[in-house]
């Protein structure tokens, strides 16, 4: 009898385990083809471009991407954070930007595309100009993963928690690798 | 390149050895001193010294020399080796500026270390833009020579003790602020390309953020041989050597002969008057001519009579036109004046000013496309002079556009200082754009300075051993002899412009160091067709410049882009107030 119960938790347990296991999975849904696009033209969209490469996912950077540029991608990476010299550089205003993320993520939507938001650029990237960039990727995507420092208020784990959103959070940028090659099951 | 020691006997070299020795070991001879410290713009207050800049262990270096009993430019000179160290994207021994001193005896004196091109330089063809951000944009950096000659000549502390912080901080390490990580963040592309510097700013490819500490050891050492053998360490053998072969091996065009024989321009600044004060400032190729101009131009009127003008449209408007055409002369007359004549004079005549003023309609932008601002004569208000006569900018200066550095970032860094002796130091350094060329050589990133020439306006093209305009403009007011203002900023095209508007504040309306400092910042220039301006301004004022024709960029709250302003004000007790820039993460210390 005794023994019979124990295989019984046993095998519970392997369930759960195998469970957890499918749920890890499950955050990991992500699909190549990849469009990495930012939020607030800072520079962060390179250096997301070179996570995703150490992950060995292939991926499409443009970082003033257009609704058009979706066709036939199967996810769309946002890399939020603003920065008043990549605006500059781009030519285009706050108001611009903000106008080309909404739309980005309304064709994503209608293309029924899942969508993943990086914040790596910690408190750099973070306050009233940043969050609007932040805000508006963070509640449309399925999947949020964030360098800690871009979150000690929190931030990204509230609106996760509201909206009930996987997140990650990571020490460093590099520690961002293995959450990306895990997300699409590398 | 002069020798550190001149003609020192080895009697005196063993003194000055002893002295050096005896300051750097004994504690006992540092004098302890209870200091003020003001952070995020706060002001200092101080009534013996006062010194601010962008990093609290530059600001500490200075202090440090205060403790020593060394004055303002031992200050000065000790903070701008040490802000190299621990605010590298900004300035460094790599690079050059600007040292403006005024001297309690009333003698000023401006120190141009700026660097210049190659005597070889049109060997490489350097394309304006494609290569702003290479190791073909290095100039032959000229830091050193300044900040050295400026000690020699009116420091009163070895350039050894003055070292001293800048060693500490590039051998034992620094932790990364929020506004480097920033910046970093914002460089990556540059600085992964080299590998050298991506060691010191990357971690597995990945930049190094706010917390990690950046050690520089081989910056140490250059630092440790200029500090036992004077500027010829870095300028002649080994080192001079390693950069010459970096540079070359990058592209970029350099000589043994360009270093060795660089030595800083030494002139007097140029002088304005604005509200009764007297106003001096960096002379040309720097932009100290354009902040006194504008400046003048504004004399002719009351600007605190027509309101604050974050708040009315009607002197916003007044700056703004104002700046714009102080702006377009800037563009087409200033340049190196050992090779363009430069019409100084007229520039800073006060019936030019009147002239320019009268040009300006209250009511509506005129011209109203910014592009079509019209140039100024200064020529007609020159003095009679034997120079060949130069035909005015109308019909052969060409503006150009476009060239002012990378569109964005406070790049470049300011240090202000004042000693209870009345002695002032505006000092301005640089490496063109943040971290230069991204070429690292014996641990010095070199500068990108080339791309301050122009690639359209014929005053500021490449030419050998010439230097390029530069928008630094280290500036300090006077009341007789007496020093009231030290003010200087980073920040490319915006830093006339921000040093203007720092005076306005201080001088028009009366504010303190702090809300001087603090209050809003914009930018109009003919090159582009909008206003840049921090966000804090009143709808009422953006509505009535709308209403006026003028187009609206807004920026953050408190944006980098407008620089990072460092200053001093000292009221008529002679109590200083200093101040660090709350854009930049420094702060001001005084006593």
């Amino acid at each position: 009898m005794k023994r019979s119960a124990i295989l019984i938790l046993l095998a519970c347990l392997m369930l759960v385990l195998f469970e957890g296991s499918l749920l890890g999975q499950e955050k990991a849904k992500f699909e190549q083809p990849v469009l990495i696009t930012s939020a607030g033209q800072s520079a962060d969209v390179t250096i997301a471009g070179m996570l995703f490469k150490k992950a060995n996912v292939q991926t499409k950077a443009l970082p003033l991407a257009k609704p058009a540029d979706l066709d036939g991608i199967k996810t769309l990476v946002i890399v939020a954070g603003f920065s008043s010299k990549g605006l500059g550089a781009a030519g285009i205003s706050r108001e611009q930007e903000l106008g080309r993320v909404q739309s980005m993520l309304q064709a994503a939507k209608e293309k029924k595309l899942k969508v993943m938001t990086l914040h790596i650029g910690g408190k750099a990237r973070r306050g009233n100009q940043s969050d609007d960039f932040n805000k508006l990727a963070a509640e449309a995507s399925s999947y949020l993963l964030v360098v800690k420092q871009g979150d000690e208020d929190q931030f990204f784990s509230k609106i996760a928690s509201e909206k009930k959103i996987t997140i990650d959070l990571v020490d460093k940028i590099a520690d961002a690798v293995q959450p990306v090659a895990k997300a699409f099951g590398k | 390149m002069e020798e550190w020691s001149g003609t020192m006997t080895s009697g005196s070299r063993l003194l000055r050895y002893t002295i050096l020795f005896v300051l750097m070991s004994a504690p006992a001879f540092v004098v302890a001193q209870d200091f003020s410290i003001g952070e995020k713009g706060a002001a200092a207050i101080g009534t013996k010294v006062m010194i601010a800049t962008a990093h609290p262990l530059a600001t500490e270096a200075g202090a440090e020399m205060f403790r020593r009993g060394g004055n303002a430019v031992d200050a000065a000179v000790a903070a701008a080796f040490a802000i190299g160290v621990v605010e590298p994207d900004g300035s460094g021994i790599g690079g050059g500026g600007g040292i403006l001193i005024h001297l309690k005896n009333g003698k000023s004196v401006y120190i141009n270390c700026y660097g210049q091109t190659s005597s070889r330089i049109m060997e490489i063809g350097f394309v304006y833009g494609k290569d702003n951000r290479t190791a073909k944009a290095i100039l032959i950096p000229g830091a050193v020579a300044g900040l050295t000659a400026a000690l020699k000549q009116y420091g009163s502390l070895p350039l050894g003790v003055v070292l001293q912080p800048a060693i500490r901080y590039a051998e034992k390490g620094f932790r990364i602020d929020e506004t480097l990580s920033k910046i970093i963040l914002d460089n990556t592309d540059l600085l992964q390309r080299h590998p050298v510097t991506a060691s010191v700013y990357l971690r597995d490819g990945f930049p190094r953020t706010e917390g990690d500490t950046i050690v520089q050891p081989d910056l140490a050492r250059t630092l440790k041989a200029i500090a036992q053998n004077g500027p010829s360490a870095f300028y002649t053998g080994p080192i001079a050597k390693e950069i010459v072969d970096e540079v070359v091996r990058y592209g970029g065009m350099m000589t043994l002969e360009d270093l060795a024989s660089l030595q800083p321009i030494v002139s007097e600044p140029v002088e304005g008057t604005y509200r009764g004060l007297r106003v001096i400032s960096a002379p040309p190729p720097h932009s100290g001519v354009t902040v006194i101009e504008a400046l003048q131009i504004l004399d002719n009127t009351s600007v605190s009579n027509l309101g604050y003008y974050a708040n009315s449209a009607e002197s916003f408007h007044l700056l703004a036109e104002t700046l714009r055409r102080a702006y377009a002369d800037r563009i087409v007359f200033l340049a190196d004046p050992r090779f363009e004549r430069v019409p100084v004079k007229g520039l800073l005549s006060q019936a030019f000013a009147q002239s320019r003023f009268q040009d300006i309609s209250m009511t509506a932008v005129t011209p109203p496309e910014y592009r079509q601002t019209t140039v100024g004569t200064p020529l007609k208000f020159e003095p009679n002079t034997q120079t060949p006569a130069l035909k005015d900018s109308s019909e052969k200066r060409e503006p150009e556009h476009g060239s002012s550095l990378d569109p964005a970032g406070g790049h470049t860094t300011q240090i202000s200082v004042m000693d209870r002796e009345g002695n002032s130091v505006s000092l301005t350094q640089t490496l063109g754009t943040f971290f230069g060329s991204g070429v690292t050589a014996s641990g010095v990133l070199l500068n990108n300075g080339m791309s301050n020439f122009a690639s359209t306006a014929k005053v500021n093209t490449v030419n050998p051993n010439k230097q390029p305009r530069s928008s630094i403009s280290p500036t300090i007011l006077l009341k007789g002899e007496r020093t009231i203002m030290v003010v200087g900023s980073p920040g490319a095209a915006r830093i006339p412009a921000t040093v203007v508007t720092l005076i306005v504040n201080a001088v028009d309306y009366g504010l303190d160091a702090e809300k001087t400092n603090s209050a809003p910042r914009f930018l109009c220039q003919r090159s582009e067709p909008y206003i840049s301006m921090e966000s804090r301004f009143s709808n009422e004022a953006q509505e009535g410049m709308k209403k006026k024709g003028h187009q609206l960029r807004l920026y953050g709250d408190f944006d980098l882009f407008f620089g990072g302003a460092q200053i001093i004000l000292v009221d008529s007790t002679g109590t200083m107030y200093g101040s660090a820039d709350p854009r930049r993460g420094g702060t001001a210390m005084g006593y």
